[in-house]
């Protein structure tokens, strides 16, 4: 009965922490720009397809996993420069159209550079390895995922809290022409948004290839999809909403696995969906109120 | 120190700012006043860089800053202080005006002598310190955004509106706040609504209507001469001098 | 209310859409009449979000599943007893009893997607922006597992077979047709008009009196409707599908027809229509014609979507209200002129 416990509390925080940290990726963005980055999930992609391109090379994991990562984070900023910079004068829809448009365009050139069949990701040993505790078999990787996470987030908070770019990407979240006022340069704030985003996606990652093994140019929908989600409930402008929402998110969705009936099962993401339009419904601005501006959102 | 001309500023197909043209000396402090919808605010956003000029020029010291952004109109020494009292309302009062420092971020002596400076000028923002911004008072916000706007070490600073909606015990400290930075050498742009403060502070005045400069001079001779209710309220004698300009 | 220059612009529309029947008729090969036939659903198609997206001002994800719907709707009803039991076996008795012409399929297939889209949205109409992209994204992610997973009437994940084959060139170009004039009367009529005030202005058109929820949510259904017939015209063109075929790519495709001709007017969505296509196919024969050619080590697949994808891209940098603009084809000055329009 302990392990079972031990089981599902395990999968729920590793499972939530890779939302979380995929929620506040996208947050970032939103929070400083107001806009929606759906190019977001592509990250993902990029790195899979890095760790691919990488593997049978004389490097180890770790540092074919740091090249995969940095290639998340240039694909971040190079995202901010064409479907981002060009347009941010004009209205939200044409950043939205912009940013699909290059999901679009980064999925179709993996999928002509490299191939439209799923391709094996290189994974460390440590990722198969198992640990028992009270009777129950734990994937290491999930306890790494949590360990990971914590650190992350405790070092982004940290970046935010104490130094004076972190106050400047707070206050440029808050109100971005008031600190452009300050002086607080507006295309670094948001380069370092993208950078920032980029990581964030690149460490989710390396954990959710091990979860799944293989890359297809199609991989970056879902966890879009969960960042997505996980900020809608959290609350849009809000960084730890966006953290409180990815674990929520995951406790409910590995609640619904236990719970549904089978034949409901498959229709699981519907449930969360329409979950989501429920609170965009009920409470547009999500569980955790964000920063006030006294601006319109 | 300070030259607009001919400055054209538009929202849209609306043209709110339809040529002002305005001269800041060393030392002064300028009013500019006039109605609401004047043009006052967007003459402002427009020499901080945070709104574009159509037509015109800006020139500060010996520079064309016209089209210059904002972040870097701060660094040539030009602080603004908006109307909508801007603070950061969920970092803390200290953080507020650690990034009113930004510029000189790398100056860290320069900064604990400016925040000393502001704490000395605002005594209310050192108690305050570690509190949200948001959590302040309307006076209390006012000072704040003022003492961060000076942490950047303005030559020239751009004030709007200060006294709005504060209670008037409020409002006569802050120009007698004002009128200190000013004693300390401080060269400043003030708009206001509430004239007769602004009068009783200000070397020269300009007053806006509808786009343009109305009227300017002294103080007093503002003060004494020309019908300022006319102005504002766009009498006859106003709307004369619109058709006629036309 | 019909005001001269719209009907001219009427008629300069169609003549394209009649001059492409008539010049596949003419030249008589399958290939040709397939594409055009292809064409005039992508038209219905993009002329529906068109309604939606251009007067409303808001970026919509869910249509192709609207389309979706109208496709299964239309194919399941008009399939012939014999053929429901062996495509739908497990298919509902009560709609195995039904069975209707492929027309009057079609014209079903528009009412069932508008009867969804009207009590889905109404809720959703007053918000807007980010809040609003992500919700018809999560529409359409919900309408799409639920079609993925009703396998007792989508046939699952997998393909529906035997539905009928009813469209032909003329019938498709026909209620492309019909379409143009919907989208235009829609734009031109009090509706249109005030949602494009809202559009425009949200504040000042509520101060004038326009309820901004419901204008938004005629639109949509609206638009929901015109999905859902090409739908079904779809649907009994192609014989066979699965709800993979009303998704993202589709999504993209049809969103950069718009954006790239003009979202706000009705010329804008067939300019694109008739552009992108033509630089679809063109695409895709030189892809073939590459991949049999065998001049390149592996397949190009792909290339089409990039190709549009930096379309997209370039046309919101240079041109962000597409190729058309704000004016509709038949108000331009010169057509005025020599027409001799107020």
């Amino acid at each position: 009965m302990l392990g079972n416990a031990i089981q599902f509390v395990v999968d729920a925080l590793s499972l939530g922490s890779l939302y979380a940290l995929m929620a506040l990726g996208l947050v970032i963005v939103y929070g400083i720009l107001r806009l929606v980055n759906f190019a977001y999930g592509e990250l993902i992609m990029v790195t899979g397809y890095t760790l691919y391109l990488l593997n049978g090379s004389p490097f180890p994991w770790l540092v074919m996993a740091a090249m995969a990562v940095v290639m998340a984070i240039l694909t971040g900023m190079a995202t901010e420069l064409v479907a981002f910079r060009p347009v941010r004068e004009r209205s939200v829809t044409a950043v939205l159209i912009t940013s699909f448009a290059f999901s679009t365009l980064l999925q179709n050139a993996a999928l002509l550079f490299i191939s439209p069949r799923a391709r094996l990701v290189p994974l460390p040993d440590i990722f198969t390895q198992t640990v028992e505790i009270a009777g129950v078999i734990i994937p290491l990787r999930n306890l790494l995922t949590i360990v990971c996470s914590v650190l992350l987030l405790s070092l982004f908070a940290l970046i935010l809290k104490r130094t004076v770019l972190g106050i400047a990407l707070r206050a440029a979240a808050s109100h971005f022409t008031m600190a452009r006022m300050l002086g607080v340069p507006a295309n670094l704030v948001i380069s370092v948004a993208f950078a920032i985003s980029g990581l964030l996606a690149g460490v989710v990652a390396l954990f959710w290839f091990g979860r799944i093994g293989s890359v297809v140019p199609g991989i970056g929908l879902e966890p879009l999809l969960v960042a997505f989600i996980a900020t809608v409930i959290g609350g849009m402008r809000s960084l730890v909403g966006a953290v409180v929402g990815g674990f929520l998110l995951a406790f409910i969705d590995i609640s619904l696995n236990y719970m549904l009936p089978q034949n409901l099962l498959q229709f699981r993401d519907a449930f969360t969906f329409s979950m989501v339009i429920l609170i965009l419904l009920l409470r547009p601005q999500g569980l955790i109120p964000g920063p006030a501006t006294g601006q319109r959102t | 120190m300070l030259t607009v001309e001919g400055l054209q500023v538009r929202y849209g197909a609306i043209t709110a700012v339809k040529g002002v043209s305005l001269e800041i000396s060393e030392g002064e402090l300028v009013a500019l006043l006039g109605a609401n919808g004047a043009g006052k605010t967007t003459t402002l956003l427009a020499i901080s860089g945070a709104l574009k000029a159509a037509a015109g020029r800006i020139v500060f010291g010996t520079e064309d800053i016209t089209s210059v952004s904002p972040e870097r109109i701060v660094r040539k020494g030009i602080a603004m202080v908006p109307e909508t009292r801007d603070v950061f309302p969920d970092l803390t009062v200290a953080e507020n005006l650690r990034l009113g420092a930004f510029i000189h971020r790398r100056d860290h002596s320069g900064f604990e002598r400016d925040l000393k400076t502001a704490m000395d000028l605002f005594p209310v923002l050192e108690t305050r310190a570690d509190q949200a911004a948001g959590t302040l008072s309307g006076g209390e916000q006012q000072q704040l955004v003022i003492a961060r706007a000076l942490m950047s070490r303005p030559k020239l600073l751009l004030l709007d509106e200060p006294s709005v909606g504060l209670a008037p015990a409020i409002v006569e400290r802050i120009f007698e706040l004002i009128n200190r930075l000013r004693e300390r050498g401080l060269t400043i742009l003030l708009v206001e609504q509430n004239a007769a403060q602004a009068l009783k502070c200000a070397d020269r005045v300009y007053v806006m209507s509808l786009g343009r400069v109305a009227v300017s001079g002294t103080a007093a001779e503002i003060a004494s001469g020309s019908n300022l209710e006319e102005i504002y309220l766009g009498g006859q004698a106003a709307r004369q001098r619109e058709n006629h300009a036309r | 209310m019909l005001q001269t220059k719209t009907l001219v612009s009427i008629v300069l529309l169609v003549l394209p859409v009649l001059v492409l029947v008539g010049m596949a008729d003419a030249i008589d090969v399958r290939l040709v009449t397939r594409i055009a036939t292809t064409l005039c659903i992508n038209l219905v198609l993009v002329l529906g979000l068109q309604v939606f997206m251009g007067n409303s001002g808001i970026l919509s994800f869910v249509h192709i599943a609207f389309m979706g719907i109208g496709a299964y709707t239309s194919g399941v009803l008009s399939m012939p007893l014999q053929m429901k039991s062996m495509a739908l076996p497990n298919l509902y008795p009560v709609i195995v009893a039904i069975e209707v012409s492929p027309y009057a399929g079609m014209l079903i297939g528009g009412i069932a997607a508008a009867l969804v889209a009207a009590v889905v949205s109404y809720p959703l109409m007053r918000l807007t922006d980010a809040a609003a992209v992500i919700t018809s994204f999560a529409l359409l992610m919900v309408l799409h597992t639920v079609m993925v997973h009703w396998n007792a009437v989508t046939n699952g994940p997998r393909t529906l077979f035997g539905v009928q084959n009813a469209t032909t060139l003329p019938l498709a170009a026909a209620v492309a047709v019909v379409m143009i004039v919907v989208a235009m009367a829609f734009k031109e009529s009090r509706a249109g008009i005030l949602l494009r005030a809202v559009r425009d202005d949200e504040v000042a058109a509520g101060a004038i009196g326009a309820d901004v929820a419901r204008l938004r949510w005629q639109g949509f259904v609206l638009s929901a409707f015109m999905a859902g017939v090409g739908g079904g015209v779809w649907a009994h063109f192609i014989t066979s599908y699965s709800p993979a075929a009303f998704y993202l790519k589709e999504t993209f495709v049809i969103l950069g027809m718009l954006v790239i001709g003009g979202a706000a007017t009705v010329s804008g969505a067939v300019l694109g229509t008739f552009a992108v296509t033509a630089a679809f196919e063109g695409l895709r024969a030189a892809e073939n014609a590459i991949n049999i050619a065998g001049v390149l080590p592996t397949t190009l697949v792909g290339l089409t979507e990039i190709v549009l994808a930096l379309a997209m891209i370039a046309t919101l940098i240079l041109r962000p209200g597409g190729i058309v603009g704000d004016r509709e084809v038949g108000a331009l000055p010169l057509l005025r002129k020599s027409l001799r329009i107020r």
